[in-house]
Formats: C-alpha cells, structure tokens, sequence
C-alpha cells in the first residue's frame, strides 16, 4: 500500500525553486527526509500537509489528489502534522490544545475526550493535562505538537524536526513511539538529525538544494560512506559521503 | 499495604482503565452556546473556534477597534453610500490579518485541518461582531450621548446579522468563498436599498469627488487582505 506518490513535485517562491523535481513513494513505515538547513525539507513536508499547494506536479496522499477540495478534506481528516515552528495559544491548556485541534480534524465529538487522553499519555504529559501552555518548557511544548498529531490516529503523519528541544531520554522514548507508529501508518519525519533516522526509520531520502540525491534504507546510505565519507558515526559517514557527490 | 496495580485481576487492562478515567477527569463539559452553536454549524470544531475568539486576546481587542473605527466613519452621514460599502472590508482585512497568519501562532497547523482556515476566519468575524454589538447595545442603554446607539443600530447589529447570513450559506453550500460572497451581496442591498429609500442614491452615487480617496482604501484593504492572506514561506 503506497500512501505518498510524489511524481515530479516543484515547488517556487519568487524566483527562489525550494523544491525542484521531487518523486518519492511511501508506505507504512518510518520514513526519514534528511538534509542540509535550506535542502527543501520543510517545503516539501507543508505540501505534504496541504498547506501549500505545490508550483507543478503531482501529489497523492492516502490514495487521494489533495488538489482538489473534497479529496483534500478527507486527506486532512485522517491526517497528522507537526509543523516545525509550532505555534500555541499560551491560554489553552495541554488537554484543551489538543482536544481543540481533535474538533478541527472533524473527529467525532464523543470519541474525542478519549483520544486526547490516550494522545497526551502518548507524549507522557499526563501530569501537565491541565496546565496551561504559557507555563510548559520548549521541550513540553514540543510533546504537545506530537499530541494533537497523533491524536486522531492519523494514517498519515508528518513531523518536522519533531526531537528539537527534547531532552536524551525523552528521544529515546519518541524514536520507540515512532516505530510503533510506524507499523501502522506512514510516518514521514523530516530531520537534520542523522541519529534519529538510524534509529527509527526504514526509509531513508536525502535532499539537497530542491532535489533528492539520495533514496534509499538507512543501511544503503551508510554503505555510502565506507571510503569517502566524514563524521563520527557510519551513517553521518554516508550522509556527507552523498552530499559531497551530488554537489560535485 | 499492596499497591492497586498488584491486586488488579490478570484480565484488566489498567493502561485503558486510566485512560478512560483521565478521559473523564479532562473532559472540558461544553456549555448549551457551544452546543447549540455546534449543531446549526454542523461542526463541533467551528463552535469551539467561535467561542474560543475573545479568548486570544491581542487579536481580539486589534479587531475590535478596527471595527469599531469602520462603524464610526460608516455611520457619520457623508452622504455617500461607498463609505458604508467599504467599511465591511476594512474591518474583513483587520479580522483576517489578526486571526490569520499575520498573528495567529497555529495558524499552519490550522491549515492542515479538515475544518478550512476560511471558515474558521468566518465564525472569528461573526464572533467579533456578535460580542461588540451585545457591548454596544450596554454602552447604548447606558450612554447619554446617540454615538453608541448610532454604531451599534446602525453596524454592529446589522453586520452580524450579516455575517450570521453568510454563515448559514456557508455551512450549508460547504464553501466559505459562497459564504462569503453572500455576504457581501447582503451588504450591498442594506446600503443601497437604504440610499434608495432616502432619496439620496442618485446624488450619492454622482459625486464623484472622493471616488479617488475611496479606492485608494478599497486597494489598501485589499492589499492587507492579501498579505493577511499569504502563504507564509517559512524555512525552507
């Protein structure tokens, strides 16, 4: 079961191409989107999210054209995003967050205090549910971002740099929920933590300036950078082993 | 003394016990407003968005002065009708710059929702206007003076019936620009069958002196809605 097709996917900003040319497929599984700052990643993912609408190519999502708007809806319904700056209503509390945005994915009303639940639990923040946002730390603010994401169980699930601000244990324990996540769903995380990719994912694509140099496993983009590669760990070794090549 | 965990029976499940108790403890009880309001709408996410409008504080008092600023100058008697048909659009490009992503923090997050960014904006809008006009018609009661009751009878009260209309047409052609056009259409009959009424719609409309100042602030308010509007290009 395929639930990303991207054929040729452009995106422009002005004069400025973020995204020049991208295919990519996905199934269930983690999917990790590697990349230099400025390679496209984010750009890609907020198409990926149906939050811009890309400048020439196709996207189907979940087996859906999300450019058109009855398709869209339905792809949003049973869609997660995290975006990267993730923004937050200092009022609200963690349970109303993300009961808040459970309402504005059209889950049904009756299944949604449940599902909040089992969402903030999810990200361990249990004991902060009734605690209003203005007083959580970045990391905490982080883990509300993943709450309303998977809270509708989403079948779809884009997470931009989802580890920033966590602290060690608390990726630990993200990476353990990704792979859970990912038996069921598809899971695409973009990130410029090359640890987090070998520890979680399955599916590997790197992205530089606009394009992907290099689509594959994990274990294939470390046999990259046997000979030719810099950094302290094999897969970083790969990862600038690739760069290097396609900026050649 | 034995924790509960250690005598619970073999066959419970207590991870989906304690959700379902934290479910209950963290239940937010809608009140009968949210209610009512979820079922005319059809959406239980835009009537927690229009109860939820006041409650975002900046937005709220930025959108409230912009639209009572528009409700003064629509209801001084210039004479001319355009004044009162560009007003509502001063005060749309205040609400979508205020609520859209000029300052609302999960505002990219909103537009990857099933319930659109625009009907969000529509109930925000129906929001400002409903609780201003309940201000006013205290501030009319109260104060001596006829300004109040002036903007109040004369704006704020028709604007919301206004933005209600254009609601109700939205919710139920499941678009928000339908919704929208309705109400402006709603607005141009209120102004212009109101100058018919008066006598003053032929001469209103000849005078054409301050067209120029007029579109100079139909393209500003056009402008602001679009930049309100825009896909924020973010990090790339």
């Amino acid at each position: 079961m395929i639930n990303v097709e991207i054929t040729d996917l452009t995106r422009r900003f002005g004069r400025n191409q973020a995204v020049a040319g991208v295919s990519l497929q996905a199934g269930p599984g983690v999917f990790g989107l590697l990349g230099p700052n400025g390679a496209g990643k984010t750009t890609l993912l907020r198409m990926m999210a149906t939050v811009i609408p890309p400048t020439t190519g196709h996207l189907r999502l979940l087996g859906r054209d999300p450019g058109a708007c009855g398709p869209r809806r339905e792809v949003r319904r049973r869609l997660g995003y995290l975006p990267q700056n993730l923004g937050y209503y200092p009022g609200f509390t963690v349970a109303e967050f993300v009961e808040y945005f459970a309402l504005l994915k059209e889950m049904p009303a009756a299944r949604v205090p449940a599902a909040v639940a089992t969402a903030v639990e999810r990200v361990d923040l249990g004991g902060k549910a009734r605690t209003k946002l203005r007083t959580l730390s970045g990391g905490m603010l982080r883990r509300v971002g993943i709450a309303q994401a998977i809270v509708n169980e989403p079948e779809l699930l884009l997470l931009d740099e989802p580890t920033a601000g966590l602290d060690p244990e608390q990726r630990v324990h993200f990476r353990a929920l990704l792979r859970e996540l990912g038996q069921r769903a598809t899971v695409v995380v973009s990130t410029h933590l090359v640890e987090d990719v070998g520890a979680a994912c399955s599916q590997v694509a790197l992205m530089d300036q606009g394009k992907v140099v290099f689509d594959g496993t994990p274990g294939e983009l470390t046999a990259r950078g046997t000979e030719h590669g810099t950094g302290d760990a094999p897969l970083e070794r790969g990862y600038t082993a690739v760069l290097a090549a396609a900026r050649a | 003394m034995s924790s509960p965990r250690n005598d619970a029976p073999d066959d419970v499940d207590l991870g989906r016990v304690w959700i379902s108790v934290a479910a209950q403890v963290w239940r937010r009880e809608p009140g009968w407003l949210e209610r009512t309001a979820g079922r005319l709408l059809r959406s239980p996410g835009l009537a927690r968005a229009l109860l939820t409008t006041p409650s975002l504080l900046l937005p709220w008092l930025l959108t409230s002065i912009a639209v009572l600023a528009a409700g003064a100058a629509a209801t001084t008697d210039s004479g001319q009708p355009l004044v009162a048909l560009l007003a509502p659009a001063v005060a749309a490009a205040a609400i979508a710059y205020a609520y859209g992503p000029g300052m609302d923090p999960a505002w990219e997050l909103s537009c990857s929702m099933a319930v659109s960014d625009r009907m969000v904006l529509l109930v925000r809008a129906l929001a400002v206007f409903a609780v201003n006009a309940v201000l006013g018609l205290v501030a009319a009661a109260v104060s001596a003076s006829g300004a109040a009751a002036a903007v109040t009878f004369g704006w704020l009260i028709p604007m919301t019936a206004v933005c209600a209309f254009a609601l109700a047409v939205a919710t139920v052609a499941r678009s928000a620009n339908a919704g929208a056009a309705a109400g402006v259409a709603a607005w141009l009959i209120i102004v212009l069958s109101g100058r018919v009424a008066s006598g003053h719609f032929a001469a209103a409309v000849t005078d054409t002196v301050l067209f120029l100042p007029y579109l100079a602030i139909g393209a500003v308010c056009a402008a602001v809605a679009l930049y309100a509007t825009r896909i924020p290009r973010g990090t790339l």
